[in-house]
């Protein structure tokens, strides 16, 4: 079996009117963790959402294979289904639903297995411990009242019970305090194996010093303009991007 | 992102037996017909004058001049009385079969045998079933149907009966004084705490009929009752009439929770009237689920009228297809320290109107009250509509009142959070949907919220496939 | 002499036992002829301004007797033509004294496209007389245009005072409103704004004062149309001793006023136990995609933010004032004529003493 997993060639997404990614090319292989970083307002955020095909943008040209197929113009949920995650910058709250019942029905959506309540609630709460979540959290409705930080930790269990094949981390660790940053670094850890592939979108580097990253890409105004290894983060975090305007 | 949600069967709810009686009254409305009503039902003199008298005040009020349109309601049309072929039981197993089937099939001898204290049963115009727990009984409670209680508690009903919800009130209750039959009454003595809930079912089974079932219920000083009433209809092409009274008096220290999952028919105009009068530091708990019928206007009301009397309406309305369901709460605050607390949320779809029209009134002898409702309408699509009309009388400074309402649609971007979770879009929306009726699903007893959860379900389902 | 009954109905009904349909007014006088005003006196550009107004045709209105009065019998008569592309004030100030003790004034304001200005118009009491006010004033903003309004009543508490007010909105433009209402015995206003155009935003502030036997009846319609509008109704309130006040809000989103937004904020401060509010905020809704929000809220003034202020040595009265026109500060910052706010919250400090 190939070792490519995600393949992203010459995309270019507008939103509205407003041209935001300018032809992007990616190639995410298995057992990878990459990291896309960027200034704000480049793109990041309109990647990760162009790959689970957010309807609130619209793809001009370029296309998406996920496991050797086009996944270009699925459905966000079908693309779900096909094993790619998306932890949000800002998580949506849903009144009246907790994040246990939510996360049961995810599941068995994203599974299309039966869920065992006993044991998926096991499992739930060995995640909540790991992650430094108030177990109490699980009967609360969906990320309504939660703190920022308790939002994006919600986030990173989530990606733990549906157990992806591809994670897109969307800004997860910004608005964190150092131990929340060392929490999601740690759920990264507890998440990642050599059949499975992360991709964190960040515009800091503090939470990549515990992870060990294959690829930077820098993304500047629409496109990625240059690939490195580890280091390029270390250089950027020196120098920020200026140099690439 | 759209959703097309195709109008669905309601299975259960629309089983219609044959339109079989022992006794159907002529259509119209006339001193005669009510005569011959009174006679049918064996009322004493004093009940007798009183529906002649309700008629006269029905015959001089006027329609309202507000809200739905009522005008395709012709009395001339609806038969006020329809005795069905059966006498009131005590066993299912005297309930006649096609009678007892239907009830089988809504889940009720079931859930007495489970989850209920007693359990009444109304077809058409009488009561067919009535049974209550032995221990009860030996308390000194009393649940029986309304003529029943006519006859052998004459004192506590002349002292009680329209005396919280008036005929003067407006043309319905005119009306349902003139033509009232069936209904439940319930006395909890002093004291008496009734630990698991009383239900009273009703089911309108005869076309082109009214039903104008009376409750009444008297929480004692001290006692406390949760009581259930449930209602539905199979669908005829013609109007049927629903013009129930529900009177409750929650005496001093008492605490009532009176509870209602609606789903009449989308051919029903349910024009209900329910009142409770609240006692000194005495609560009084209204949840409501409106689902059915095609114009419904109910507001129930709480007045306060002792010190501390606290009360709470938790209520949710879902209109579809054809249905104006103009439903609310009123609130009256008579006394120091008085409390109320509104909770209505409300769903519109596929071209269905749902309008929240309520009253809080605050009076001046009403010092240190507070007051705050809070309204969520959930527009599904843009064809609907969602009236928000609250009426807030402030009539003294030293209270605390505030009203929040708002109006939206399900966020795009909520929708794609949970879709990138696998959920289809259809699935998304009913979860969303469900997540918004959950704080009203979960004051219901669990098969209640059940029920509630399949009806929301239901109501959806047009949307999956 | 007219003596009438019912004024400025809701658009919607509700209950007829919640007394908000409508207000009675019984036994009042309305004068029967109508002399002439000419304590008038206008500061700006005076060359915009002409008596050629056009034709009245108000969808709401007060009723039809006072809407009638201002269509035939008008004794001041104000069209102003707006076509500066800077913001320019003009202050028209109408002045009632024993000489003029009757106005009734139909002012037509018309914002040319990308025009801006700001227009104040004041009605004051100049002696201790009995006045009557029944105006119309209607504003038309075509596209693009921000314009400026800020009504000022200051009639004393034995005068009368009508006025209906309509709007329309056109795609891009802007409408800031501001509605000082403090006299009259009767203060009753109907405001229509019809957003009609993609973008068209609205914005009316209100604050309103009532001591005495004061009454207040605001009947505030906005209908949204437009792709995109945006109206946003902010009222504040205080009512001393007897004063009544009936808050009638309704943001109606009509078909077609995709991703609009209405917002409706009321806000009462009771400072006696006579005294009353009534609100009926209304949220209308025939669109899907629009978001609209209202809170009303009531109650006497907060006991301990008092207890502060006082504890840093001011009197029960002077605390009072504080609180009000902190309360009220949000508001009058919209207007930047300073002259005129002084002499407003002179008025504040004068109702309150």
């Amino acid at each position: 079996m190939s070792k490519n997993m995600l393949e992203i060639k010459d995309l270019h997404v507008n939103a509205g009117e407003k041209e935001i990614l300018k032809g992007i090319n990616l190639k995410i292989n298995k057992g990878e963790i990459h990291v896309i970083m960027g200034p704000n307002g480049s793109g990041k955020t309109t990647t990760a959402n162009a790959i689970l095909n957010n309807p609130a943008y619209t793809k001009i040209n370029g296309s998406i294979e996920f496991d050797g197929e086009d996944i270009t113009n699925l459905k966000t949920d079908e693309i779900a289904r096909k094993g790619i995650f998306m932890s949000f910058q800002s998580p949506e709250e849903i009144p009246g639903v907790s994040v246990t019942n939510f996360l049961k029905y995810a599941k068995n959506k994203i599974t299309g297995e039966p869920v065992k309540i006993f044991a998926f609630k096991e499992e739930l709460k060995k995640y909540m411990e790991e992650l430094n979540m108030n177990p109490k959290n699980m009967e609360r409705s969906l990320n309504v009242g939660f703190s920022g930080g308790e939002k994006k930790k919600n986030e990173i269990l989530q990606m733990l019970v549906l157990n992806p094949k591809l994670a897109i981390l969307d800004e997860t660790d910004s608005g964190l305090d150092v131990d929340a940053i060392k929490t999601v670094s740690k759920g990264i850890e507890m998440f990642k194996n050599e059949n499975n592939a992360v991709l964190i979108i960040t515009h800091n580097t503090k939470i990549l010093h515990s992870l060990k990253v294959d690829y930077v890409h820098v993304l500047v105004d629409g496109k990625i303009i240059t690939t490195g290894s580890q280091e390029l983060a270390e250089i950027i975090e020196e120098n920020g991007y200026s140099q690439y305007k | 992102m759209k959703t097309k949600l195709e109008e669905i069967n309601r299975n259960i709810y629309d089983i219609k037996n044959k339109d079989e009686y022992e006794f159907k009254i002529k259509k119209g409305l006339t001193a005669e017909i009510i005569e011959e009503i009174s006679k049918q039902k064996n009322d004493p003199d004093w009940m007798r004058d009183f529906r002649l008298k309700a008629l006269e005040v029905y015959n001089k009020l006027e329609l309202p001049t507000w809200g739905p349109d009522l005008s395709e309601l012709n009395m001339e049309e609806i038969a006020t009385y329809v005795k069905p072929k059966s006498k009131l039981n005590s066993s299912w197993d005297d309930v006649p079969e096609d009678i007892k089937n239907t009830f089988d099939k809504l889940g009720i001898p079931e859930a007495e045998k489970t989850s209920l204290a007693g359990v009444g049963a109304q077809y058409d115009s009488e009561v067919v079933y009535h049974s209550m727990r032995e221990d009860l009984i030996k308390q000194g409670v009393i649940y029986t149907d309304m003529e029943t209680a006519v006859r052998e508690y004459p004192e506590l009903v002349k002292t009680h009966f329209m005396k919280c919800v008036p005929v003067s009130d407006h043309k319905f209750v005119a009306l349902h004084g003139a033509v009232w039959s069936g209904g439940s009454f319930v006395y909890v003595p002093k004291g008496v705490k009734v630990d698991i809930p009383l239900q009273s079912y009703f089911r309108l089974n005869s076309p082109e009929s009214g039903q104008f079932e009376h409750t009444l219920i008297i929480v004692d000083e001290g006692a406390s009752l949760h009581f259930i009433e449930g209602c539905s209809a199979p669908k005829y092409n013609k109007v049927n009439l629903h013009a129930g009274c529900v009177e409750l008096y929650v005496k001093d220290g008492a605490y009532l929770r009176y509870s209602t999952i609606e789903n009449w028919s989308k051919n029903m105009l349910n024009l209900n009237t329910k009142k409770a009068i609240v006692g000194k530091n005495a609560k009084m708990d209204w949840v409501s689920g409106s689902f059915g019928s095609k114009i419904s206007m109910l507001y129930p009301m709480s007045i306060l009228n002792g010190e501390n009397a606290k009360t709470e309406f938790t209520g949710i309305s879902f209109a579809g297809k054809g249905q104006n369901l103009d439903n609310g709460f009123k609130v009256v605050h008579n006394a120091q320290n008085t409390s109320s607390v509104v909770n209505a949320k409300s769903i519109s779809k596929n071209g269905g109107k749902c309008t929240y029209r309520s009253l809080v009134r605050i009076n001046e002898n009403a010092k240190n009250s507070k007051s705050s409702v809070s309204c969520e309408s959930l527009m599904l699509d843009d064809i609907s509509i969602s009236d928000t009309i609250p009426t807030n009388d402030i009539r003294t400074d030293d209270v605390e009142f505030s009203h929040e309402a708002k109006i939206g649609k399900i966020s795009d971007k909520t929708i794609f959070y949970l879709m990138s979770r696998g959920l289809s879009e259809e699935d998304a929306k009913a979860m969303i949907v469900r997540g918004f009726a959950h704080p009203i699903a979960k004051e219901l007893p669990v098969e209640y919220a059940v029920e509630m959860n399949n009806l929301i379900n239901l109501e959806l389902e047009g949307a999956i496939g | 002499m007219e003596k009438l009954q019912l004024l400025n109905e809701t658009p919607i009904r509700t209950s007829k036992n919640f007394n908000i349909n409508n207000i009675k007014i019984e036994n009042f006088e309305f004068p029967e002829t109508i002399k002439k005003f000419s304590n008038i006196n206008i500061i700006g550009d005076l060359s915009q301004i002409t008596q050629e107004v056009s034709l009245i045709d108000l969808k709401y209105g007060l009723n039809e007797y006072l809407t009638n009065q201002v269509k035939t019998r008008a004794n001041q008569k104000l069209k102003v033509v707006v076509d500066n592309k800077t913001n320019k004030e003009t202050k028209i100030e109408f002045n009632f004294d024993r000489e003029n003790l009757e106005l009734v004034d139909n002012i037509e304001i018309e914002a040319n496209e990308n025009s801006k200005a700001t227009i104040i118009i004041k009605y004051l009491t100049c002696e201790n007389i009995k006045a009557f006010h029944n105006g119309i004033i209607r504003v038309n903003a075509k596209q693009n245009s921000n314009i400026k309004i800020i009504v000022v009543n200051l009639m004393n508490n034995m005068s009368n005072n009508f006025l209906a007010i309509q709007n329309t909105v056109s795609k891009d433009a802007k409408l800031n409103y501001t509605i000082i209402d403090f006299g009259g015995k009767y203060s009753i206003t109907n405001y229509h704004s019809n957003l009609d155009g993609e973008n068209a935003d609205n914005r009316l502030n209100t604050i309103y004062l009532g001591k005495e036997t004061q009454c207040f009846d605001l009947n505030y319609i906005a209908e949204l149309r437009g792709e995109k509008s945006n109206i946003n109704i902010e009222v504040q309130g205080a009512l001393n001793d007897n004063a009544k006040k009936h808050f009638k809000g309704t943001i109606d989103f009509k078909k077609g006023c995709k991703k609009a937004k209405g917002n409706e904020n009321e806000s009462c401060m009771l400072l006696s136990n006579t005294a009353k509010s009534i609100s009926l905020p209304m949220l209308l809704c025939s669109e899907e995609e629009v978001e609209g929000n209202h809170s009303s809220s009531a109650g006497k003034i907060e006991e301990k933010e008092l207890f502060y202020i006082m504890s840093r040595g001011f009197e029960f009265k002077e605390a009072l004032k504080l609180m009000v026109k902190a309360k009220f500060n949000k508001i009058l910052e919209n207007i930047k004529n300073e002259e005129l706010k002084t002499e407003i919250l002179q008025e504040i400090d004068t109702k309150l003493n």
